[in-house]
């Protein structure tokens, strides 16, 4: 009986002991769940999961060596919650004594740290103090950031602002293009978006109290895309030097705008685009609207003598003519019905051989050989082999095609006007395209400013194409060279020209501008060449628009002599071995 | 086994009874001892449980520590990226052509465009018709730099006097490239500079790498 009450007594301890311990749980459980649920219920709302946007950056544009004309950067917004903006005590670095900060001084404080004057920061924070959300100080650097943050101040806090900037400046800032706030807002930066251009990616994680990321609850719900490096097969340094070389003279003429387009002649890429004006993508404020975009792409002009060099290979081509047919050039033609062409200075009758023609310019001369390939359809349908009247393959923002009228638009004037370089519009890309075919044996080559697109795995999209097509044959194209070569060595500008151990081709022109009533006295005064003439490497034109103290070509020679030059030694071309061909230019 | 009746117990001397109550026990039987749960599985089986409670414990432990390193690396991995992307724009900045040329200028180096000029480093030929660079060839010359580059704020130009002391830039130190290589005029007969290299006047300093 002693046994069974021991048994009843350890059962009814064991239960009570459970029950003593259960009820405990019980009451922590009423605690928790019934009497301090409002209050957890607030402060869990600080711990939930935390939505981030991952950034992808966007895409570099770089020159053909790899130097970076857009980059990607870091930049921060410091912001601040005027709900909470207050005096603070700050901790002296001993560690033990304390200053009050007031909040005029911590706005000093900013003001220093991030260049926003007083009055702005000052501003921002009073304009709704129960908001939780004001701008200090928009895109500061990183050092900036650092100075705020060591100042401790408790109501400032920062935000990442992925932003671009252009560390090259004007240096090839017209085909770059720039970002504004809502975007790319020009040149490559809006055409090449799609390898440029990043998306952004979100993802959630949780936090504790101290907001530490709690492991294993981030959650990627979008990956965040990159973009792909655009590389360009414009040369950086040769850019800055041609943009200089263009500014001084254009300014020094007094010219409206000018431009020198540099072309790899084996494969068509575009070495050096050159503006005036142009825009520095840092601060597109600093220039007017017209300074943006590229005008050697954009806007076509009657091109003048230049044209004759393409004329004269197509007559080659078409058997029509020899470097060395001779002609009775005159000072001025009578077409009839009162139309004429004529020479810019006048004259006597000369007999030119083709060569003269082109060596000195003579446009009745180029009429006469025109003359012997009659057809106006085939002679049309040269100068669209050629490139002209429709876009280069770039197709770059604002692009024009120029313009050469059908052949039933042509009167008795245009049908010679056309051969030289009235009566139709190129542009100078266009122009520096032609030439590029006449130095590749012929062979017109896409104009390409695009190498490549460079993804992160290594993938490389939009790679130019290496086709070419005939415009005429080699022997034409050949010749032509070596006739432009003696407009160097025996022209008017031999002394502007010449480039010792080097032979090189040219040819200038001076085109009249249509103002609407006919031509007026403005001029658009440009030369192309190509270098070295034994087997040409670069084609060059350099055009001035609308000069005002000189308004010859000549006036072009010491810039196309410069630019020359720098070719040479920018690409590093061996002097030549052999002296110009010399072909009589009269008979 | 007790009973109502009332016995009367002799008295005895207690040093004569020598004869003790036997001691009596249940012996238990081997299958009765089987039977009996044994304490060491309890024990066993509490133990286990303990440390798998205290294992989880441990881990826990670690693992949130680990979070907090991981937060301090992260924060540091992306501070040191920042500083990194900084530098790197610091120095695109500087390697900008308009502060190259600005640079060059100050140094009072000249560009002499009349006629290019080429090294063969191969046998130390001179390609091309050398001549003195001009005084007043200017890099970037009298207009100033027409290419602004709204980045380049006030980046001290270098001092020519700052480095008159210092060896002169060997020629053929540099890779014959770039836009700015001055021509050399007639290379190793120009009057010795202070601290060139050379001992042999025909003879070309060689390349140096780094």
């Amino acid at each position: 009986m002693n046994d069974a009450r021991k048994t009843r007594r350890r059962l009814a301890v064991a239960a009570l002991t459970i029950l003593a311990v259960v009820s405990l749980f019980v009451v922590r459980l009423v605690d928790i769940q019934v009497v301090r649920a409002a209050d957890l219920n607030t402060e869990s709302l600080s711990k939930r999961s935390v939505a981030q946007t991952t950034y992808g950056a966007r895409g570099n544009i770089v020159d053909t060596n790899g130097k970076v004309l857009a980059d990607s950067v870091d930049r921060f917004d410091i912001t601040a919650s005027p709900l909470l903006v207050n005096a603070f005590d700050r901790t002296a670095e001993d560690g033990k004594s304390k200053t009050t900060v007031s909040v005029t001084d911590a706005i000093a404080e900013l003001s220093t740290a991030t260049g926003a004057p007083v009055a702005d920061i000052t501003a921002s924070l009073t304009k709704d103090p129960e908001s939780n959300f004001a701008y200090v100080a928009k895109s500061v650097t990183l050092e900036q950031l650092t100075a705020v943050r060591k100042l401790g101040i408790p109501w400032t806090y920062d935000v990442l602002h992925p932003s671009r900037t252009y560390p090259n400046g004007t240096v090839a800032g017209n085909l770059v293009g720039f970002i504004g706030t809502d975007g790319p807002q020009n040149g490559l930066e809006v055409t090449e978006d799609k390898c440029v251009g990043s998306t952004n990616g979100s993802a959630t994680y949780e936090r504790g109290a101290d907001g530490i990321r709690i492991p294993g609850s981030t959650v990627t719900t979008k990956e965040a895309k990159d973009g792909g490096t655009l590389k360009l097969t414009i040369d950086n340094d040769f850019q800055w030097y041609a943009q200089q070389v263009l500014a001084e003279r254009t300014v020094e003429l007094g010219a409206e705008w000018g431009t020198i387009v540099v072309v790899r002649v084996s494969d068509g890429h575009l070495m050096a685009v050159a503006d005036y004006p142009s825009v520095d993508p840092n601060n597109v404020d600093g220039v007017p609207v017209t300074a943006l975009g590229s005008r050697a792409f954009s806007s076509p002009f009657e091109p003048g003598s230049t044209m004759k060099s393409i004329t004269v290979a197509s007559l080659l081509d078409a058997g029509a003519i020899t470097p060395t047919t001779q002609v009775t050039a005159p000072g001025r033609r009578d077409l009839g019905d009162g139309q004429s062409i004529k020479d810019a200075w006048s004259h006597a009758d000369i007999p030119y051989t083709a060569t003269g023609v082109l060596v000195n310019s003579s446009n009745t001369g180029i009429s006469l050989l025109a003359d012997k390939l009659a057809d106006k359809e085939t002679r049309r349908d040269y100068m669209l082999k050629f490139g002209l009247n429709s876009k280069t393959a770039v197709d770059f923002q604002g692009e024009s095609s120029g313009s050469v009228p059908q052949t039933q638009n042509w009167d008795p004037v245009t049908n010679y006007a056309v051969q030289f370089g009235q009566g139709m519009t190129t542009t100078s890309v266009q122009m520096a395209s032609a030439y590029q075919t006449l130095g590749n044996g012929g062979v017109h080559m896409p104009v390409t400013l695009v190498e490549g697109c460079q993804w992160a795995d290594g993938t490389v999209t939009e790679v130019p194409t290496n086709q070419g097509t005939r415009a005429v044959s080699e022997a034409a194209a050949d010749q032509t060279v070596a006739m432009m070569e003696n407009v160097v060595t025996q022209g008017g500008l031999t002394a502007e020209l010449t480039i010792p151990g080097y032979r090189v081709a040219a040819k200038t022109g001076t085109a009249e501008v249509a103002d609407g009533n006919g031509y007026g006295s403005d001029r658009i005064i440009s030369i192309a060449g190509l270098v070295p003439a034994e087997a040409p490497e670069y084609a060059i034109v350099v055009s001035f628009a609308k000069p005002v103290t000189m308004k010859t070509s000549s006036a072009v020679s010491t810039t196309f002599k410069k630019i020359t030059t720098q070719v040479i030694k920018s690409f590093r071309i061996a002097p030549s071995d052999e002296p110009s061909p010399k072909i009589p230019v009269t008979w | 086994m007790s009973s109502n009746l009332a016995f009367a117990t002799p008295l005895r001397s207690p040093r004569e009874d020598t004869r003790s109550t036997p001691h009596i026990e249940i012996v238990s039987s081997r299958e009765q001892r089987k039977a009996r749960p044994r304490v060491v599985y309890a024990v066993v089986t509490v133990a286990g449980l303990f440390a798998l409670f205290l294992a989880q414990l441990l881990l826990s432990i670690v693992v949130s520590d680990g979070a907090y390193r991981i937060a301090g690396l992260q924060t540091e991995q992306r501070d040191l990226g920042r500083q990194q992307q900084a530098l790197s724009e610091q120095l695109d900045l500087l390697s900008s052509p308009q502060n190259l040329a600005a640079q060059a200028e100050s140094l009072g180096m000249v560009l002499s465009n009349t006629s290019p000029v080429f090294l063969r480093l191969a046998d130390g030929a001179i390609v091309g018709s050398a001549s003195a660079a001009g005084e007043g060839q200017a890099v970037i010359g009298a207009t100033g730099s027409l290419v602004p580059n709204a980045l380049l704020g006030d980046i001290p130009l270098v001092e020519q006097a700052a480095i008159a002391g210092g060896t002169a830039p060997g020629t053929a130190d540099t890779a014959v490239g770039g836009s700015f290589v001055d021509p050399v005029a007639g290379a190793p007969d120009a009057g010795a500079t202070p601290g060139s290299v050379t001992s042999n006047p025909m003879a070309l300093p060689s390349p140096v790498t780094r």
